[in-house]
């Protein structure tokens, strides 16, 4: 920037820039939906497989790579990423010349991440995110990051701006999609889990490490990855304090997703509570999906019903986690804050999310129907995906293994985990009964579309 | 020890799962790992708006969701204050 000249904070601040280059992206994701005038879907890499392709589902690389769309896709995103995020830069007052390359080699080891990621079994089990992690941690701890590679090391950026993206896939329209007994099982158990993890974290455990909780604990009672990336992000949380959290969560709803089917099915629980009881606990979504198909059709429509009320809670728990955060763990003094040292402090993006949320609920939804809003989720969810997985190779280039180590506190963090999600179990399933066993009310009917 | 045993025997326990490829459904193009909601089949029935029929308007559910969240975030203020 030229001196003397001072950019407005909403044009240079990393809050305010994740939100205009989400809302950018939404807007051509709308536009190119809506008028069918231009195409701007970002590159994926098919499911592949080694050997017997195990899945009739993949797609055979040679088949990919030869592929003229591909190419197209791959330009595409790294025009629209790579210009959003070079004008953002530029803004902050950050050398261009140093972060054009730098971004394209970031963007060429994330490329490698999605095509790792994309293999019939590893995309299966393990997100993308893991990935990220592993190899961004394996250049780190063993070639180390070139220095011309660091400028466009910036996770927190790239996070809060896939937060914005991905606000336009939570329809706060499916609130009521299973009436009373979904919102109870949903939202009443949900927040007493985090204040359950927030008391045997910070008081039991005496946790000194608050982010750290709050991210497990979101992790744990809402839906997995997201969740940890919203509230990290709205409570400050360092780049480990994610990495565990998220780790933690993705080999656990591994076991959940397989296990929790079988001992539902041994217990002899019907359908619609055995499902309510999968949406309500196993942290990933897709999780979710299989775990419920496990036990039958009724259980799957009712696992991913309360499922899709949780994923609306992540906007409102990110929100009220950075106020928390605002006006009680950051603040220097017992003095009361004020409404503008709130302000000052209150991660900004999180209103992006809200926005971009309402704006797909309340106005794209009711104008465009359920399709639209279908499509154009399917080409944001992978410009978030993309935003998320440069995020999160940054951390693993940003981090060696003694730290993560270290940030375990001896084991305390997953004991937080097991104890917080064994409660979440506990909890859910008293939920379950009392709503749906017909004891106390009516047993719901679902109309089924099996 | 104990925490080292019970790391050990979830990442076992994860692998054993993935290399016997557990829980998976066939037609489902996804897992845990991979998934976008639109993803599966028959999404658009799941979320059919009359899938399950209810007298509770719509305003009362809000209502009832912004009540129960401010509720727990002032409890979560006490739990906080306490030592």
């Amino acid at each position: 920037m030229e001196k003397g000249k001072s950019v407005p904070a909403f044009w240079s601040k990393e809050d305010w820039q994740a939100i205009w280059i989400g809302f950018i992206i939404i807007l051509l994701a709308c536009i190119a939906v809506l008028t069918k005038a231009f195409d701007l879907s970002a590159v994926k890499f098919s499911t592949w497989a080694v050997g017997e392709a195990a899945a009739t589902k993949a797609v055979p690389l040679a088949e990919q790579l030869g592929s003229w769309v591909f190419w197209r896709k791959l330009i595409v995103t790294v025009l629209v990423l790579g210009t959003l995020f070079t004008i953002g830069v530029k803004l902050q007052g950050e050398s261009v010349k140093k972060y054009i390359p730098a971004f394209l080699g970031l963007f060429v080891i994330a490329l490698i991440v999605r095509f790792v990621s994309a293999e019939f079994t590893l995309n299966r089990y393990l997100e993308w995110a893991f990935w990220a992690l592993l190899i961004g941690l394996l250049i780190s701890n063993t070639v180390g990051v070139p220095d011309w590679l660091k400028p466009a090391i910036k996770t927190e950026f790239y996070i809060k701006t896939g937060l914005v993206i991905m606000g336009f896939s939570v329809l706060f329209s499916n609130i009521a999609k299973f009436g009373l007994y979904g919102l109870g099982i949903a939202w009443i158990v949900t927040p007493i889990v985090i204040l359950f993890m927030w008391w045997l974290g910070t008081k039991v455990f005496k946790m000194d490490n608050k982010p750290l909780v709050i991210t497990l604990a979101s992790a744990t009672s809402v839906c997995g990855t997201s969740a940890a990336i919203a509230t990290g992000a709205a409570s400050g949380a360092k780049k480990n304090d994610l990495s565990i959290a998220i780790s933690i969560s993705i080999i656990f709803t591994i076991l959940m997703m397989v296990f929790e089917p079988m001992i539902i099915k041994a217990a002899g629980m019907n359908q619609l509570m055995g499902g309510a009881l999968i949406g309500g606990t196993v942290d990933s979504t897709g999780a979710v999906v299989l775990a419920g198909n496990a036990l039958g059709p009724e259980a799957e429509q009712a696992a991913v019903l309360v499922k899709s009320i949780q994923n609306i809670l992540i906007g409102f728990i990110a929100f009220f986690v950075a106020i928390f955060f605002a006006t009680r763990v950051d603040r220097n003094s017992e003095k009361k804050v004020g409404a503008g040292e709130i302000w000052t402090r209150f991660p900004k993006f999180i209103l992006g999310f809200f926005a971009a949320s309402l704006i797909a609920s309340f106005i794209i939804q009711p104008l465009c129907g359920s399709s639209a809003v279908k499509e154009i989720n399917g080409v944001l969810d992978q410009y978030k995906n993309w935003a998320f997985v440069l995020a999160f190779t940054s951390i693993g280039l940003d981090t060696n293994f003694k730290e993560i180590v270290k940030q375990m506190q001896g084991g305390k963090v997953l004991w937080l985990y097991i104890i917080g999600q064994t409660f979440n179990i506990a909890l859910t399933l008293f939920a379950v009964w009392f709503l749906l066993s017909g004891v106390v009310f009516d047993v719901p009917v679902l109309d089924l579309y099996k | 020890m104990v925490t080292i045993l019970v790391v050990v025997a979830i990442l076992v326990c994860a692998l054993w799962i993935m290399a016997n490829k557990l829980g998976l459904a066939p037609g489902y193009d996804f897992g845990a790992g991979a998934y976008y909601y639109a993803d599966i089949p028959g999404y658009e029935e799941i979320f059919r708006d009359d899938v399950y029929k209810t007298n509770v308007p719509y305003w009362v559910h809000v209502v009832l969701f912004l009540c129960w969240g401010w509720l727990m975030y002032r409890l979560w203020i006490w739990i906080d204050k306490r030592k």
